[in-house]
């Protein structure tokens, strides 16, 4: 089988990004980057699923020059070619144009199943799977934890999360375009010196200027950031000082005091 | 405006859909208020017609399309059925919940639309003629304001608790019609229930739950010992059941359990909004994080910034030490 994946970089887990003074962006200026996770466990599923059937993972990703590394470490982990659709302008994050340039990759590699993250972690808007889908005309299935892929008939058994616990199977057309939900299977770890060593890998270049997308098509555009903010404090929680010993103190009087424990 | 409705997309009551519907319908009331539009309820399913006659208590109409043919989650299906609604009623706005079906159904109506969609909203407003919402993004490190122009607005709104607008009168309750469509390209099979492991976290009145910053599984042990120093449970965020340390049975968010205990103690956890679900209802919930940005903070009542390996042990042995010696003066 040919299996694309979609690999969003995005700003590192444990940081809160600096607002740009302009206020409707985040400033990049000194930020670290890594490639979103959920997109990692759609590589690693995606691997898997070559190891079964055979065939190759093409890793695609869609923003600017320092978005390669997101591509490294696709190679790192095992993919067989990379695709690196260069914007320098929307750096990745306009979603329809980012949507358009994919359907175009998508469609060239002409794959049997698309898999991209349940969600980028920057944006956190969760349509680009099924946007995709939609522009490809394919069937989508979400949130996905398990795919059995029948290639003889073309189809795959995949298992999505309901919430609660709750899981629904489905049977699903080839091709097809499945987002993968965190944790479908372990994450290995990758050693430094095998992304290093990735960076040697060829990767092909696209800019996205030359695909001869319409990102102005009427009424697509139909959200606008006015503004971003730090979230406001609730106000109610009390920070405790000290050494950690001092900390755990006050934490146990005052839950003893009033009555908690 | 010349749009009068705003449609809510409900769900099947299991629990956490229960409270979703509840904030669901609580900001499209209001919503659909500011715009002067009538608030639209729409719920489809198998044996929801109780559940609909309980919304027409807070709706002007609700729109109910109760069959066997929905028994399983079958998004083409269901967005079938918005879709018909949306075409015959042409309404301003179309809400979903932040849920695992929202999460779903809303890009796919926004796609088909090809119209813009607010997911992981916080609330829902006019300024003016503009609607606009707050979202998360960036983990929930974020908040960013956004318009909305494309028309029907699409949003996902975050769940929570919500009082709900009560009306004098009962909404009208109208049977919509499944529409027959084209054969699926994606059939539902059947619907896999929660393993029964015995481990029922909701029922503890303390709940420890470690998260990623614990860093190893044999480091959960601080975890277990504070539970069981307190006589709670231990508990854990997504990320630990994703590296295969716990099954779901012990995990607290969306697609685990919801937990509402007297004491609920985050260790290590930053507190996706995922995660915040499952808790925020806690009586009291301490937080131990060496990053005092993590959004944790924001539903804390106690905070310890701090690293949990050397805080959470001296947590348990002063725990251990007051119920040792329970008359003892303070030290």
């Amino acid at each position: 089988v040919k299996i694309a994946v979609f690999v969003k970089h995005v700003p590192g887990q444990a940081i809160t990004p600096r607002i740009a003074a302009c206020g409707d962006r985040i400033d990049e200026h000194g930020l670290a980057f890594e490639a979103n996770e959920a997109d990692l466990y759609a590589i690693e599923e995606a691997l898997q699923q070559r190891t079964t059937l055979g065939g190759d993972v093409t890793a695609v990703t869609i923003g600017p020059a320092r978005a390669r590394e997101a591509l490294h470490v696709a190679y790192a982990k095992g993919a067989d070619h990379a695709i690196h659709v260069v914007d320098e302008k929307f750096r990745g994050c306009d979603p329809l144009l980012n949507v358009q340039a994919a359907a175009l990759v998508a469609r060239r590699i002409a794959c049997d199943m698309i898999f991209a993250g349940i969600q980028a972690e920057d944006d956190m808007l969760g349509q680009f799977g099924v946007a995709l889908g939609e522009a490809l005309d394919l069937p989508v299935v979400t949130a996905v934890t398990g795919i059995r892929v029948d290639a003889q008939r073309r189809t795959a058994e995949v298992v999505r999360e309901l919430g609660e616990g709750f899981r629904h199977e489905l049977e699903v057309d080839l091709p097809c375009v499945l987002t993968i939900q965190f944790g479908i299977r372990p994450l290995r770890y990758m050693p430094v010196m095998s992304v290093v060593r990735a960076r040697l890998r060829p990767i092909e270049a696209l800019a996205i200027e030359a695909l001869g997308l319409m990102p102005d098509a009427p009424g697509a555009r139909g959200m606008r950031v006015l503004e971003l903010r730090q979230p406001p404090a609730s106000g109610r929680c009390e920070l405790l000082g000290g050494s950690p010993r001092e900390m755990a103190g006050k934490l146990v009087r005052t839950l003893e005091e009033t009555g908690i424990i | 405006m010349a749009c009068t409705e705003v449609v809510v997309v409900c769900e099947p009551a299991r629990s956490q859909a229960e409270a979703a519907n509840a904030r669901l319908i609580a900001a499209g009331s209001e919503f659909a208020a500011r715009a002067g539009a009538k608030l639209v309820c729409l719920i489809a399913g198998e044996g929801v017609a109780a559940q609909a006659a309980t919304f027409a208590h807070y709706a002007d109409e609700v729109l109910v399309a109760d069959s066997p043919l929905l028994a399983h989650f079958d998004p083409y299906r269901l967005l079938g059925i918005i879709e018909r609604v949306v075409g015959e009623r042409k309404p301003l706005a179309v809400l979903f919940s932040h849920t695992h079906a929202g999460i779903d159904l809303a890009p796919r109506l926004a796609a088909r639309l090809r119209v813009a969609v607010a997911s992981n909203c916080l609330d829902a407003t006019f300024e003016g003629d503009t609607a606009c919402f707050t979202r998360l993004v960036y983990r929930g490190r974020l908040h960013a304001k956004v318009a909305i122009d494309s028309r029907p607005i699409i949003a996902t709104l975050q769940p929570g608790s919500a009082p709900l607008p009560s009306r004098s009168t009962p909404g009208v309750v109208t049977t919509v019609a499944i529409p027959p469509g084209k054969p699926a390209r994606a059939r539902p099979l059947r619907t896999i229930e929660p393993e029964r492991t015995g481990v029922d976290i909701a029922k503890s009145d303390v709940v420890v739950a470690g998260g990623r910053g614990i860093g190893s599984k044999e480091n959960f042990s601080v975890v277990s010992e504070l539970a069981a120093a307190l006589g709670g449970v231990a508990a854990c965020s997504r990320p630990l059941v994703d590296m295969g340390w716990f099954g779901v049975e012990r995990q607290v968010g969306l697609s685990g359990n919801t937990v509402k205990p007297k004491l609920y103690v985050a260790c290590g956890i930053s507190g996706a909004i995922e995660h915040l679900h499952g808790m925020r209802e806690s009586r009291t919930i301490v937080a131990i994080n060496k990053d005092p940005d993590a959004p944790i903070f924001r539903v804390a009542h106690f905070g310890l910034v701090g690293d949990l390996n050397e805080i959470v042990p001296e947590v348990t042995r002063e725990v251990a030490a007051r119920r040792a010696a329970p008359a003892s003066p303070q030290t």
